[in-house]
């Protein structure tokens, strides 16, 4: 009677996750990491739509469970070659979060975010002033010159676009790009740790930038009020999508599907026929895409991706990535204001990286300390928007000249 | 010669690089760091001059139509003998508008003053009339007051 008893209790801690967590006691660190996330979200307010989810995804991966039917996720999945018997056990075998994961690995989550992006995006800014375009493109220096100080560290070619797309400073392009490029590739980062660095230098857009947009521009160029912009026409608006698509898809197909849905989004908007999928696209789909990217993302953020080295990588280079888009934009941006006679204030140039609205608002709050007066906003959100298309043409190119 | 070693390292790279675990050379660094760059530059460059056309080709067309509804607007008006149909005579409403100058063309502004034209009167009885709306003097900033210009700031702050 007495061994039974013990049996029964022997056979219940073993599966049970107090067991687990003596086996991999780095799971508790996991849980206290987490914990740490969703302190940032919740009570400091750190991009908490994604991070509140990441977080919690990271906290559900890490819970101690000895079998694998118990697992709510299986890291070990994702390393394998993708095949029909692959994607049969995910189904079959795998938990909850696994299951969703699937949606970031076939790159529909990313786009679907887009779709809804396009939907909420006003890109007249952009198309009164289309040179913010230029500006743009030159806060993607950031990925490529990070791509080739990570190469520098000895890293692949694969680590070094996933890291390097950080300075696009657009979550769902690095999550695009890095499930992409590390899918099968023999290295300890992944999609999770590339989304939490992203989405953390993202929330300190307001700490990271305006020290280098001090540091490179004097008062007097901080202090250019710039002409008010005109208003585009409706017609304008309608062609522009259009356009973008076709010119992007031409040029890097690789981007245009996040492009493509992109620009759809914002021509169910603008055309102002389709108010009903606007609102669903915009809203209810929207905030189903961002609960199950942020979830099943902050899944893999496992004790074997987390605590190593490259992780710690991945940090630094980040925020080298992101500061040089910042620079890069901005010195752009004053070169341009030299050549047209000071009429471009430089400070709308640091707003080329995507971050859609909070670069912006830095470059309004930065030009405010100087001249109160002066109203920045509306002039640095067409390169705020140029961000979002040039971080998804830099993604297409990464992908482009890499072989994954 | 270097010509010749640069464009077959560029057909190289356009063949791409493998994304496996091994450091990459000079030339495939350098090369992804460049062409990248390039490409972007390329692509986004060609969509100014691509907007910055439709947007010349749209101005000169509203131009146009402007300078066609000009005249004929102007026209219209002394024309004592109605020779069609009366053009909307004067209604008592509550606020019509009378764009005075054609710079305060804005239909939308007009239309916002308008309403809150019709809710003062509907509010205390009176009838307003909008006689004309321009703009502000200078670039538009100088010409407020500070109420004005402090309200917008806060507005600017704390909404974005």
């Amino acid at each position: 009677m007495l061994q039974i008893l013990q049996d029964i209790l022997g056979g219940l801690w073993e599966t049970s996750g107090l067991c687990g967590l003596a086996a991999d006691p780095w799971k508790l660190l996991m849980m206290f990491v987490s914990f740490g996330f969703m302190y940032l979200a919740i009570v400091k307010g750190f991009e908490p739509l994604l991070l509140l989810p990441i977080s919690f995804g990271m906290f559900l991966s890490n819970l101690p469970a000895v079998l694998p039917e118990d697992m709510i996720f299986h890291a070990e999945y994702w390393n394998q070659p993708q095949s029909v018997d692959w994607l049969w056990m995910v189904l079959h075998d795998g938990g909850l979060l696994d299951k969703l994961y699937l949606g970031v690995k076939l790159q529909i989550y990313p786009c679907l975010i887009f779709l809804g992006i396009g939907t909420m995006t006003d890109f007249g800014p952009l198309i009164a002033n289309p040179k913010s375009f230029l500006l743009g493109a030159a806060a993607q220096g950031g990925i490529f010159f990070t791509f080739l100080a990570a190469s520098y560290l000895g890293m692949s070619a694969a680590e070094c676009g996933s890291i390097a797309i950080i300075g696009g400073a657009d979550g769902p392009t690095s999550i695009y790009v890095s499930s992409k490029l590390l899918d099968g590739a023999d290295s300890n980062l992944n999609t999770g740790t590339i989304a939490l660095a992203a989405y953390t230098y993202m929330a300190l857009v307001p700490v990271i930038q305006p020290p280098i947009m001090r540091a490179l521009t004097t008062k007097e160029e901080r202090a250019i009020k710039m002409p008010q912009l005109r208003t585009p026409s409706k017609t304008e608006k309608i062609i522009f999508p259009i356009v973008v698509t076709l010119v992007v898809a031409l040029l890097v197909p690789s981007a245009a599907s996040l492009v493509g849905l992109l620009m759809f989004g914002n021509l169910l908007k603008e055309s102002g026929v389709c108010s009903r999928l606007v609102d669903t696209a915009q809203n209810a789909l929207m905030n189903i895409v961002t609960i199950f990217l942020g979830v099943s993302v902050g899944a893999t953020c496992t004790a074997s991706n987390v605590v190593n080295w490259d992780f710690v990588k991945v940090l630094f280079l980040g925020v080298i990535a992101f500061s040089l888009g910042t620079a890069c934009g901005l010195l752009l941006a004053k070169l341009m204001n030299k050549l047209s006679g000071g009429t471009i204030n430089p400070l709308i140039g640091s707003a080329g990286v995507s971050a859609v609205p909070m670069a912006a608002r830095q470059s309004q709050k930065v030009g405010a300390e100087t001249d109160p007066t002066n109203f920045l906003l509306m002039h640095a959100m067409g390169p705020n928007v140029a961000g979002v298309i040039g971080s998804a043409v830099a993604a297409g190119v990464l992908l482009s000249v890499i072989n994954y | 010669m270097k010509v010749f070693m640069l464009a077959n390292h560029l057909i190289m790279l356009a063949g791409g690089i493998d994304g496996d675990k091994r450091p990459l050379s000079g030339t495939e660094r350098w090369g992804v760091t460049l062409v990248g760059l390039g490409v972007v530059i390329v692509a986004l460059a060609l969509l100014v001059l691509i907007i910055q056309l439709f947007g010349t080709l749209f101005d000169s067309i509203n131009a146009k139509q402007k300078a066609k509804e000009a005249p004929a607007s102007e026209q219209k008006k002394p024309a004592p003998a109605p020779v069609k149909k009366a053009p909307a005579p004067p209604k008592p409403a509550p606020a019509p508008v009378q764009a005075a100058a054609p710079v305060t063309e804005d239909e939308e502004v007009i239309a916002v003053i308008s309403a809150v034209v019709a809710m003062m009167s509907e509010a205390d009885g009176k009838v307003y009339k909008v006689k004309s709306v321009k703009p502000a003097a200078g670039n538009g900033f100088s010409g407020r007051s500070a109420w004005a210009m402090d309200g917008r700031r806060q507005n600017v702050n704390h909404t974005f």
